[in-house]
Parts: structure tokens; sequence; C-alpha cells
């Protein structure tokens, strides 16, 4: 059997969990090559407009997920599929948390200028962030970093590819003057 | 300049400055306290008025306006000193919130990336293969049999402390009263004899089987019926006034 065959019907098993390329390769015991090859194929078959799924990539895992055009039906056909929505808060605390990983609660605040404790466990609570090791600091305070569920959720594939910060005061007076 | 209150979500006190610097147009870099200042305390004020609740947060940023402003208003002895700190307290707010700004914006992008994905659905993992997952997730097993045999040991413990809850909780107590009226109730549309087993043959425990002998010795002794036991040590009982008929 082609090696593209196999990856499309086991993608389809994984559903939501998905499929490392490690598990890929170790299933089909074949090169990472061919199976990326085989992923490339993959993609650009299920890219057509004739397919309602995709193959997506995102924090280093491949699943197939209906495409954002089907969206609309299937609320429909769902009568409430309500998007799980994150407030203006809680995308503040995971924006400073991505860029600036591992970084203590009380940094955030420092940043935010509010208080961060019951956001931090929210978000901990829908594993958007983890505990990772403790701060030298005094106090040793715990250190927050971003999940594989994060990057699921805000379809990154690395870190590399969080939008730019916008660029800080120090780096240039012309900049600042065409802000102003 | 009256102050028009807008009932807008702030994230925090940051962000109140941050909206109070572009609605007054203020310079970011080279920023008016004063009129902050004012502007800040205007629109607590104006939440108080209104009775909503104001977070701690505002109020310790507006006492870092408050000190800002009464520091510069004192007299000033040591003009270069006084004018340092100045200078240091209010750069150190702007830079605090140029970087609330810069998150504040990757925030919206993000939210924008957020809700691009929720615009994907996945499926969950297939039912079939969830139960190979979890038969193969477990441990590797390494142990002896004498391990095996421990565990059995641990079973069997297990239930023998388990058992006497659960008989305890399926033994209908029948009362030994109560069993002779639905004896008599069945011997009433009865003729001949009957076998104590077949007496016995709605008894569910050995419990019922002891109370239904006990309901016989009863009403062996009320002379309701009397009994014979054959050759194969079959009990049978019969019917008082056959017997005495027969």
């Amino acid at each position: 059997m082609e090696v593209k065959t196999v990856l499309e019907g086991l993608l389809f098993l994984c559903g939501d969990e998905g499929l490392t390329m490690e598990q890929m390769q170790g299933t089909l015991e074949t090169s990472r090559e061919e199976v990326e090859s085989a992923l490339v194929q993959l993609k650009e078959e299920y890219d057509k407009e004739t397919h309602g799924i995709e193959l997506t990539r995102f924090g280093g895992i491949y699943k197939f997920v209906s495409k954002a055009t089907v969206y609309p039906y299937a609320e429909k056909l769902f009568a409430s599929t309500k998007m799980a929505s994150l407030s203006q808060a809680a995308m503040e605390t995971l924006a400073i948390i991505a860029y600036k990983q591992p970084i203590t609660r009380a940094e955030i605040e420092e940043i935010r200028g509010v208080g961060c404790d019951m956001m931090i466990r929210k978000l901990m609570a829908r594993s958007l962030i983890k505990e990772s090791g403790r701060s030298d600091a005094p106090g040793k305070p715990f250190l927050y970093e971003i999940t594989p569920e994060f990057m699921d959720a805000f379809k990154l594939e690395s870190l590399k590819e969080l939008p730019e910060l916008p660029k800080e005061e120090e780096q240039g007076e012309e900049e600042l003057f065409d802000e102003v | 300049m009256a102050f028009q209150i807008t009932i807008e979500q702030f994230e925090g006190p940051l962000d109140l400055m941050l909206h109070l610097i572009k609605e007054n147009k203020l310079d970011l870099f080279d920023l008016d306290m004063n009129v902050l200042t004012t502007q800040y305390l205007a629109y607590l004020d104006a939440m108080e008025s209104l009775h909503l609740e104001i977070a701690s947060e505002y109020l310790s940023e507006l006492a870092g306006l408050i000190e800002y402003k009464s520091k510069k208003l004192l007299p000033r002895e040591k003009v270069e000193i006084s004018e340092e700190y100045e200078e240091d307290q209010r750069e150190k707010l702007v830079q605090r919130l140029l970087e609330y700004q810069r998150f504040k914006e990757v925030s919206a992008l993000l939210s924008r990336q957020y809700e691009d994905r929720q615009m994907l659905m996945g499926k969950p993992l297939s039912e079939e293969t969830s139960k190979w997952i979890e038969a193969s997730s477990e441990l590797p097993l390494a142990g002896n049999p004498y391990d095996l045999i421990k565990a059995m040991q641990k079973v069997m413990r297990r239930q023998a402390l388990l058992k006497p809850y659960e008989t305890r909780m399926t033994i209908k107590e029948l009362s030994l009263d109560e069993r002779v009226v639905q004896m008599r109730k069945r011997l009433d549309g009865w003729s001949g004899k009957m076998s104590f087993e077949e007496l016995c043959s709605d008894c569910t425990s050995l419990h019922m089987v002891i109370v239904t002998f006990l309901g016989v010795l009863d009403l062996i002794k009320l002379k309701a019926i009397t009994y014979t036991i054959d050759e194969d040590d079959v009990i049978w009982i019969i019917k008082g006034d056959e017997y005495h008929g027969s």
C-alpha cells in the first residue's frame, strides 16, 4: 500500500489527537522524507475545493479538521456550535506568557498592571499554559509557559510564527515620530 | 472640560491610561502628567458616582500619579535631584504604558488567529482506536509468578472484604410470621403431598430456606400440617385434615 494511503487512514482514525512526524515514521517504518512528501501530497489534495476537510500542522501535530468554509453549515446543523471564546484579559495574559516565557505571575502583573491570579488558574484549567518549574527570585515563584494546546488553539507551528511584537521605543527615533 | 463617560470595559489602570491618552490626544513620548492625572481622577470619580466598584489596582496607580503631581507642586530646594526623580517616574510610567500597549496590540492579532482556529473543527479519536490505546498504555507487566499470586490474594482479600456488605444489601429479611402466611396461602390451593423442596422453590437464598423450614415446624406445631420422610430422605408435607382423612 502507498504511504500516502496509509497515512490518510491513520490520520482519520486519530481525529483530534493527531499524529506527530515521529509516530508516522515509526509506524510506517520508512524515511522521514517519504512521510513528508506523502503529507505534502495529501495536503495539496485536501486543499482543493472539492474537499471539506484539510490537513493541518499546529505545534508539530498533523490532523484533519473541517475547513473554515464548512463552519457556517456546522453551526446550522448543530444549532449551537458556540465558539469557546477567550476574553481580552485572557488574550493579554497569554500573549505575555507566549512572548516572555518562562515568566512568573508577578512579572505578568507588572506588565498588565492588574492581578492575574485567577486568570492564570483559568488558563491552566484550559491547558493553555502550564507551570514550568520555579524562578530563583525570592519566594521561588512558579514559572509559566505555554502548552502544545496553546499552539493548536492559535494555529501555530512553532513560537517563531507568533506575530511580531510591535517595536520597542529604544529602537530608533524616526519610528517614534512616525508612530505619534 | 466636561468629562463624558462611556461605559467601556478596561483591562486595568494601564489600559485606562492608554485610552485617556488617546482620547485627549496626549503625546505618549512627551506625556503631560497633569492632564493624565486630572482625567484619570475624573474617570474614577465618574465610576464612583455610578456606584461601580473600582478595583484596587486603579487606586494604587492613582496614588502613583498623585504622588508625582504633589512632588511637583512642592517647592523644590534641590532642583536638579528632584527633576531627575520626576523624569524618572514619568519615564517609568511611559515605559510601562508602551510595553502594555505592545502586548495589547499583539493580543488582538492572536485573538484573530484564535477565532480562525475555532472555525476548523476536528473530530474525536475513533472509538475502537481509543480502546487500543488504553490497553497498550498500561505499564509493561514485569514480575514473576509469585507476584501474580500475591496480586491474586490481594484481589481475593478485597473480595472477601466486600462480600459481607454485598450480601447484607441483597438479603430481604423475611420474618417467620410472614413466611407462614405465605405458606398457608400456598397450601390452601393444594391437596395431597408436597415435598419440602417444592415448598422451597420460591426461595432465593439459604436464609429463606431456613425460614421456610422454621415455618414448617411452626405449622406442624399448630397441627396445620404433618410430615413424613421417605427412604430417599425427602421431606413430604401433608395437609393436616387430608392426613386425617386418609
